[in-house]
């Protein structure tokens, strides 16, 4: 099976045209059909998504109510997504989620894969993965689900406190003003670092061995062997885990929609909601386009800036 | 390379806390689920009696079974518009050589990083004046369009990487395009063909946003929306919620342990392990 | 593809997405969408209408009025045999969230319960989903049966721009009231009697405080009970008529004195800690439910959930209205959300017919079975004295008597709910304090009135 590129290189494009394989001349054909094949999928593609994503541009100059007619709005939206206060909190909270959502897990995926670094040669290794894994594919919503009743009044999380001690600490997490973005963070956490620990150890069973002989050799710690050769040989997969988790942040909605609606107060408000709140049930579908639009190009902008960790394909 | 016993000890130590740092809240939702009603205040606990009322009260009053019919229906649909389409798109960006293939191909890899956000508002009101909010079609297409950005992708690579050779032998054959496709380049191609779409599977079975805005009828809800609006309803409810939670998890989480290498490999895009 | 040729992809979208906003692609539809008169002849013939599936949304969820409606649905079954009733039921928040994106699909519901006020009802009007029920009031009796004040909570401006206009919109099924549910036992225990007003609640809530007992008991989850909470504050601290005027963009301002002292008072029982500790993440129905294991000397919430009361404290619970400094009964209440047709309707003489059904004389003696208020009490009706439903039916007719009601303040504009629910959120969790709180309901009211001229 010849190397696949991770996902996250292609979206960004430089030097993508090349495939990995040897450059040799693939046959191709030249042919009007090809325009035949590509229609379908360009079609539903276009109507569905690509139509409807210029339209959010256009949507955002103006002032629309959903209903009713719409008025010419120039660029005011975009000037109230930078000065509105709930609006521009929320996006710093999307900024504290991704700390939470891909900082911390990559941070810790890779300090746990240095230590255990030859764990993925073991036998029972494939049993890990899969459960490491396994958070990732369940629903947003049966996630939030769980979490309500682990941070509620009774639940796991209070009842740990409780178990050594620290019941004065303990509090309806969801609920509270501080804690509330912190809790959900958490979540996004405990979501990422099985994937990033899954991704990470992979990446170092991929290392040449020789390369770890070698440094041996020349009397390199654990520490420098990580920061000289681990690190850098899994760029690659740190660029995918990040990608990954950064984008998992900012596209949060589906966590707070059913946690905390937003609140207690504005305290959990994030982009991707604020968007759909206004969009639907305060009738401002202008300011929210604009939000949308706001909110596409940090995570464009993001994706491009983390792909340039990534080597190079022609390396 | 040779693992010494106290590094594999502490190695499978450390992978355990971590296993059970993740699996420990979907095993609290498990007994959550089949503890009787009344002594759940929410908490991790293996209840003394074992109830399985809460999935048939899910089931029935909760309306569950039809949440699930229109989740299967919906993603049934999904995974076999996304392979096909995909399928003739992918082989067409790998073997054919036509003007504008590079612009079409990037047009569609943009597509992968766009959130919901980015398209649902216009999609919405577009549906709406042409009376498609409120069905199936309002999901399986918006979603397709979704797919087909990693789909179509996924498919130009399997596509490009299959043995020019036996294409060319195919061609001297006198084999059309068409078969050429069909009959020679997908079977062996079945398996990364697997393995997308059980990716695509768990992304439209567990999407919420899309149903959320679109679907108005009780009777065409998905199982994650009906999920939502059940909990609003019964906030305290642990038992019945972590049943229906189960339920709506489950077929993935089903799927995910038959084909565990598959998903990862889908997701995370595939490094071939060795 | 290089990054430049990206960019250059990029850019060319945007480029499409600014040359279609500046052209005369601007979304939505071009012309006016007021209500559309309705086109049917108001008729009362409904066994002829054939086989009909009647689409309700509502949000009776709670213990009494959930088994009222499916009885009340059972039962308009039974004398309509060609009317099947499908019926969705979701909690009030979720209600609020969805019922906007229905409305305005293509395949809206029949008969829907809407919130009175700007934020719902007003918006509903204003794009013309409603259809006015002028014409049933006057076929079904609801002008001579319901109190001319409540009707008017009912109607708008036939273009949606003005509360309290000329075109009813909808009925309402239960009358509503928000007060302090007591604990008999508690309180004789703490020697004191039913509190009548503002004062008497501090007193009370201190003494239990000193004794150890949870003073109130009071969730605030949900968002929505923050709403009352100040509400009846205020109220009692304003009067109702001054309130009434404030929330009708008639007079006054959220900055006044009252509200202001309104905004003091609740600040300073969460600081007192007499509220549920960590309120902001407890949800109405635990806040209920420790009320009624009997873990708390007050609840404050409404008439909605006598039953639920009756259910968990029998004759122990009491219910009380307060009355402001001006001695008369003052506090948030009203009705219970409308009933109100679609305009989309295929069969608005059947939703009707429903409406009128499970609003009417009889179907009042079914809720009052089921432990409800509706919304005109039978003149005849006296429950047993020192229960909480004699409570209720006092207090509600006293409290209609005197004019007492203060409808709920998020009547108030069109984002009325979502401000002031935050900004209570964060004055009870004590991230906002009493002046920062009027000033935040203040600006949103006062840009609305603006507006509105």
């Amino acid at each position: 099976m010849t190397l696949h590129q991770p996902e996250q290189r292609a979206v960004t494009g430089p030097g993508e045209g090349q495939a990995a394989a040897p450059a040799r001349r693939r046959p191709a054909r030249r042919s009007g059909k090809a325009y035949l094949y590509v229609a379908p999928a360009f079609l539903v593609f276009a109507a569905f998504l690509g139509a409807p994503v210029v339209q959010t541009v256009q949507y955002s100059f103006y002032d629309w109510d959903g209903l009713g007619r719409s008025t010419a709005a120039g660029v005011s939206n975009y000037v109230s997504v930078f000065t509105d206060e709930r609006l521009r909190d929320s996006f710093v909270h999307a900024g504290v989620l991704m700390l939470f959502y891909a900082a911390a897990p990559v941070v810790v995926g890779l300090f746990l894969s240095a230590l255990i670094s030859r764990a993925h040669a073991m036998r029972s290794m494939s049993f890990f993965r899969t459960v490491l894994f396994l958070p990732q594919v369940i629903a947003t919503v049966v996630i939030a689900t769980i979490w309500i009743s682990i941070y509620s009044q009774d639940g796991l999380l209070n009842q740990t406190l409780r178990l050594v001690g620290l019941d004065s600490l303990s509090r309806v997490w969801l609920g509270d003003h501080t804690f509330a973005l912190i809790a959900i963070g958490l979540v996004g956490t405990w979501l990422n670092i099985g994937l990033c620990l899954v991704l990470f150890l992979s990446g170092i069973g991929n290392i040449a061995p020789e390369l770890f002989e070698a440094a041996r050799l020349d009397g390199a710690g654990r520490a420098r062997e990580f920061v000289a050769i681990t690190l850098p040989s899994l760029r690659g997969q740190i660029a995918v885990a990040l990608t990954l988790t950064v984008v998992s942040a900012l596209k949060t909605f589906d966590l707070v929609f059913i946690t905390t609606r937003g609140g207690p107060g504005n305290a959990t408000s994030v982009p991707a909601f604020e968007a759909y709140n206004r969009a639907f049930n305060t009738g401002q579908v202008g300011l929210a386009s604009a939000i949308a639009v706001v909110l596409t190009v940090v995570i464009v902008a993001l994706t491009v800036s983390i792909s340039r960790i990534a080597p190079r394909e022609s390396e | 390379m040779n693992v010494s016993r106290t590094e594999r000890i502490v190695n499978q130590l450390i992978l355990v806390v971590f296993a059970l740092f993740a699996v420990v809240p979907l095993l609290g939702v498990l007994l959550s689920s089949v503890t009787p009603a009344s002594q759940n205040s929410g908490g991790f606990a293996i209840p003394d009696a074992v109830d399985f009322g809460n999935y048939g009260a899910a089931w029935s009053r909760g309306n569950f079974s039809s949440y699930l019919l229109s989740s299967v229906l919906v993603t049934a649909a999904v995974v076999i518009l996304s392979v096909v389409l995909a399928t003739f798109a992918g082989f067409a960006f790998a073997r054919f050589d036509f003007r504008g293939s590079s612009v079409l191909f990037y047009l569609l890899l943009i597509g992968l990083t766009l959130p919901t956000e980015a398209f649902i508002i216009p999609l919405y009101f577009n549906l709406r004046t042409i009376g498609l909010t409120d069905t199936y079609w309002a999901l399986i297409l918006p979603q397709t369009a979704q797919s087909l950005a990693f789909a179509v992708f996924w498919m130009r690579n399997q596509f490009r990487g299959f043995p020019g050779e036996i294409i060319e032998a195919a061609r001297l054959d006198g084999c059309s395009d068409l078969r050429l496709l069909w009959r020679v380049v997908v079977p062996p191609s079945l398996a990364p063909m697997m393995t997308m779409a059980v990716v695509i599977t768990m992304w439209t079975w567990n999407e919420f946003l899309l149903p959320l805005v679109m679907v108005v009828s009780d009777s065409r809800r998905t199982a994650p929306l009906g999920l939502a609006l059940f909990q609003g309803q019964h906030l305290t409810d642990y038992s019945l919620l972590a049943a229906a939670g189960v339920m709506v998890a489950l077929p993935i989480a089903v799927l995910f342990f038959a084909l565990q290498k598959r998903f990862i490999n889908g997701m995370v895009g595939g490094i071939s392990s060795r | 593809m290089t990054k430049n040729r990206l960019f250059r992809l990029g850019a060319a979208v945007a480029a499409a997405g600014v040359v279609l906003s500046m052209s005369a692609c601007a979304p939505g539809p071009s012309g006016d969408t007021a209500a559309p008169s309705p086109t049917n002849q108001a008729s009362k013939d409904i066994s002829s209408a054939g086989p009909v599936t009647l689409t309700v949304w509502d949000q009776n969820t709670d213990g009494g009025i959930s088994k009222a409606q499916e009885q009340l649905n059972a039962e308009f079954h039974d004398k309509y045999p060609n009317v099947t009733i499908q019926r969705t039921v979701e909690s009030f928040s979720d209600l609020k969230t969805t019922l906007k994106l229905a409305l305005s699909s293509n395949t809206p519901p029949d008969v829907v319960q809407a919130n009175q006020g700007y934020p719902d009802m007003g918006a509903f009007v204003a794009a013309g989903m409603l259809r006015p029920m002028n014409d049933y009031a006057k076929l079904y009796g609801w002008d001579g049966y319901y109190p001319e004040a409540l009707l008017k909570q009912n109607s708008f401006s036939s273009d949606g721009k003005t509360w309290q206009g000329d075109t009813l919109f909808g009925v309402s099924q239960t009358g509503e009231v928000v007060g302090i549910y007591y604990n008999r036992q508690l309180l004789s225990s703490l020697g004191l009697q039913a509190p009548k007003t503002l004062s008497d609640v501090n007193s009370a809530m201190a003494a239990a405080k000193a004794k150890g007992i949870l003073p109130m008991a009071f969730g605030n989850l949900d968002k929505s009970p923050g709403i009352h909470l100040f509400g009846v504050v205020q109220a009692a601290l304003a009067g109702a008529p001054a309130v009434d005027d404030l929330v009708s963009g008639k007079s006054g301002a959220w900055t006044d004195e009252p509200s202001l002292k309104a905004a003091q008072q609740v600040a300073d029982w969460s600081k007192q800690g007499y509220l549920t500790p960590g309120t902001n993440g407890v949800s109405r129905d635990d806040a209920v439910a420790t009320f009624g294991k009997g873990g708390a000397l007050f609840t404050l919430t409404g008439t909605w959930l006598q039953q639920t009361m009756q259910d968990d404290l029998g004759p122990n619970v009491g219910f009380a209205t307060l009355t402001s400094t001006d001695g008369k009964p003052a506090t948030t209440g009203g009705q219970g959300l409308a009933w109100a047709i679609t305009s989309k309707s295929a069969h608005p003489d059947v939703a009707a017919a429903y409406v009128d059904f499970i609003t009417n004389a009889k179907a009042a003696q079914t809720l009052l079975d089921t432990g409800n208020l509706p919304t005109v009490l039978p003149a005849d009706y006296q429950p047993q004295p020192g229960t909480v439903a004699a409570d209720i039916a006092t207090q509600y007719r006293d409290v209609q008597k005197a004019n007492g009601e203060v409808p709920y303040l998020d009547y108030s504009t069109p984002t009325f709910y979502d401000t002031i629910t935050a900004g209570m959120q964060e004055l009870i969790g004590g991230q906002s304090d009493p002046q920062r709180f009027v000033d935040t309901l203040q600006k949103d009211y006062a840009g609305f009135l603006a507006g509105k001229k």
